[in-house]
């Protein structure tokens, strides 16, 4: 379990070579990012509606992002407010640029809500993250050194495993 | 390794980019075959610098008449952030560069994994400390040529006793065109749109130039704003510059350790690098090799891995796959234009007499200019994630078979059917001896450096 004094931290205060400047608590290479976002009046309940019937979509694209171990929203404060909050594996951050050229669209649908977000194609992105985020007080990984990509693998050779000993049984 | 590109014919295409102010060394191949020399210097005087600079000038080589049969040789040249500060270039300006370059190669170790051997505590001298300011490549086609080249350079710095020659290396080809390892190299490059170069298949659809020289608009259709002033960045660029030492006694120890015959030797060498020592490409040759693709510039990267996604031709963690995937992440979300870089390679040394498996102490490598706009999507990207990292190709925490450190056991897998093989224990092959960030600015910068006013001055 990772808390705020032992966890590795890099400042960053360049604007040329942008990143997140708070980079969150880290256990093993699994990191956490959580961002307190206030949400344009009637913000909350387009949000509510529109990712509720976008998951799959974006259950797609996150699938191929294969670093992302989970992540949620919620709505807070009579749905002003809201909490995206995720762990996702060392490598993420080197990508976010590949994202953003890739999947802006994907990006931009779940925050658009959120007031003066400047979409993630704007060199604003970062201050605007800088400005919300907030970095935990702990964080707890159960399996602080296994990516995404591993577990996924692992669940495929258990399932041929299992295929073969129940083969071999039968 | 992959380095610069070998050129058999005059450019033909008409160029787009400012090719008159933009250094030769970014856009071109070094000659074929060629030799030449790095310095490095230190300017205790920020007058004396501007005053080198001024006579240098007009050496310096522009992309566009880099290699007239008139010329006995060409002159590149870069600057660290430390070297900006000795001549005296403005706070604001300095202030403006990227937090990597200021901070300098050396410091941002722990991201490219420069650790053990690697560490730049066991770097040579002047690499990793403040006394690196200016760095300068001399290249020309034989030893009489260099001399002449190296004899202007020295009288640039004549009568300037507060300018120092601190470090110097030569380089030259080594037989048939092959690195310390016996492979050949300088066989891709990515093709930067408008640069007027030649164009091969398989080079890949055009990158943008702005990827790769200030002034232009890049991958994302952004136009560098910083660094300031624009006369600075026009033009420029920056690059890693990276002091390798090869291993080749232990490399081709290891081979005959885990190979049955010298053929299995081949094979496995080939699979570690992606390619046969002749520069044929295992996806389009993957059981022997074959020399004439090796040498056929129309066929020898043309290929992708479009037909190869379970790596059984060339493993996921082959050098030229991991370093240019090309194709290979084409089911992920990875912008590969983001992460390229213009390789430019030269070997210094000896080569070991062929059959020797132990080593002679002597000092053998490469020197590569690894060259781009953006340093820290660039080489730091592919350094940290592709080089030293295997998650994106689903093998884990395994490294670059040629390239890695990592400081356990250092594995390399082959996909095979019906079982992948995964050789155990590799050695480090190759070892960092040094590296450090510069800036290779525009002629016009180069004479905007050189006319700084003088209150900007820092005395020592």
């Amino acid at each position: 379990m990772a808390t705020k004094t032992e966890a590795t931290r890099e400042t960053r205060t360049d604007s040329s070579a942008p990143g997140m400047r708070n980079q969150g608590l880290v256990s093993g290479q699994a990191h956490e990012f959580a961002i307190i976002l206030p949400l344009k009046p009637g913000g909350g309940k387009r949000m509510r509606d529109r990712l509720t019937d976008s998951v799959t979509a974006g259950t797609q694209a996150l699938d191929k992002m294969g670093t992302l171990h989970d992540l949620r929203f919620v709505l807070f404060d009579n749905d002003t407010r809201v909490i995206f909050a995720s762990t996702y594996d060392g490598g993420f951050e080197q990508y976010i640029k590949d994202f953003a050229t890739l999947v802006p669209d994907l990006i931009d649908n779940e925050f658009q809500d959120c007031e003066g977000y400047p979409g993630v194609r704007s060199p604003q992105i970062w201050n605007y993250i800088a400005q919300y985020q907030s970095e935990a007080i702990v964080f707890y990984s159960a399996y602080p050194n296994v990516t995404v990509k591993q577990v996924w693998k692992g669940q495929r050779v258990l399932k041929a495993f299992e295929e073969l000993l129940d083969e071999a049984s039968s | 390794m992959e380095a610069a590109t070998t050129p058999t014919t005059m450019t033909k295409a008409i160029p787009t980019l400012e090719v008159s102010d933009i250094q030769a060394t970014v856009l071109r191949p070094r000659p074929s075959p060629y030799r030449g020399e790095y310095l490095i210097v230190r300017v205790d005087d920020a007058l004396q610098g501007r005053e080198m600079l001024r006579r240098v000038i007009p050496h310096v080589a522009p992309a566009d008449n880099w290699w007239a049969p008139t010329l006995p040789g060409w002159l590149a040249i870069a600057f660290t952030f430390q070297g900006l500060k000795a001549l005296g270039v403005p706070k604001a300006s300095l202030d403006s560069f990227p937090q990597e370059f200021r901070e300098g190669m050396a410091a941002r170790a722990s991201i490219l994994n420069d650790i053990g051997n690697n560490a730049p505590s066991n770097w040579e001298y002047p690499f990793g400390t403040t006394d690196m300011h200016v760095a300068l490549a001399v290249y020309a086609k034989d030893e009489q040529s260099l001399e002449t080249v190296l004899e202007r350079a020295r009288l640039s710095r004549q009568d300037l006793p507060k300018i120092s020659v601190i470090y110097r290396l030569k380089f030259s080809e080594l037989p048939g065109g092959r690195n310390p390892f016996g492979f050949k190299d300088g066989l891709h490059n990515p093709h930067v749109e408008g640069s007027g170069e030649d164009v091969h298949p398989g080079y890949g659809p055009a990158i943008k130039a702005g990827e790769f020289v200030m002034g232009y608009p890049d991958e994302l259709g952004e136009t560098a704003t910083s660094p300031e002033p624009e006369v600075l960045r026009r033009n420029g660029t920056f690059l890693a510059f990276r002091k390798f030492h090869t291993r080749v006694a232990a490399f081709r120890k290891y081979l005959r350790e885990q190979a049955s015959s010298p053929e299995e030797e081949e094979l496995i060498a080939a699979k570690m690098v992606g390619r046969w020592r002749s520069g044929a490409p295992l996806v389009l040759a993957p059981t022997s090799d074959d020399p004439s693709l090796g040498a056929d510039l129309d066929r020898n990267n043309a290929f992708n891995y479009e037909d190869d996604m379970k790596g059984l031709k060339c493993p996921f963690s082959a050098h030229i796959r991991r370093v240019s995937p090309r194709d290979a992440l084409r089911n992920e979300i990875v912008a590969v234009n983001l992460h390229q870089f213009l390789r430019r390679g030269t070997n210094y040394g000896q080569p070991l007499p062929e059959g020797e498996l132990e080593e002679d102490d002597a000092e053998r490598g490469g020197v590569f200019l690894l060259i781009g706009a953006h340093l820290k999507q660039q080489f730091e990207f592919v350094q940290s994630q592709w080089v030293t990292n295997g998650d994106f190709i689903n093998q884990g925490t395994e490294q670059d078979p040629m390239i890695g450190n990592s400081q356990v056991d250092r594995t390399f897998t082959i996909p095979k059917l019906p079982i992948r093989r995964r050789l155990h224990g590799l050695p480090q092959f190759v070892d960092v001896r040094g590296g450090e960030y510069c800036f290779m600015p525009g002629i016009r910068a180069l004479k905007w450096l050189a006319s700084l006013a003088t209150e900007n001055t820092v005395t020592k």
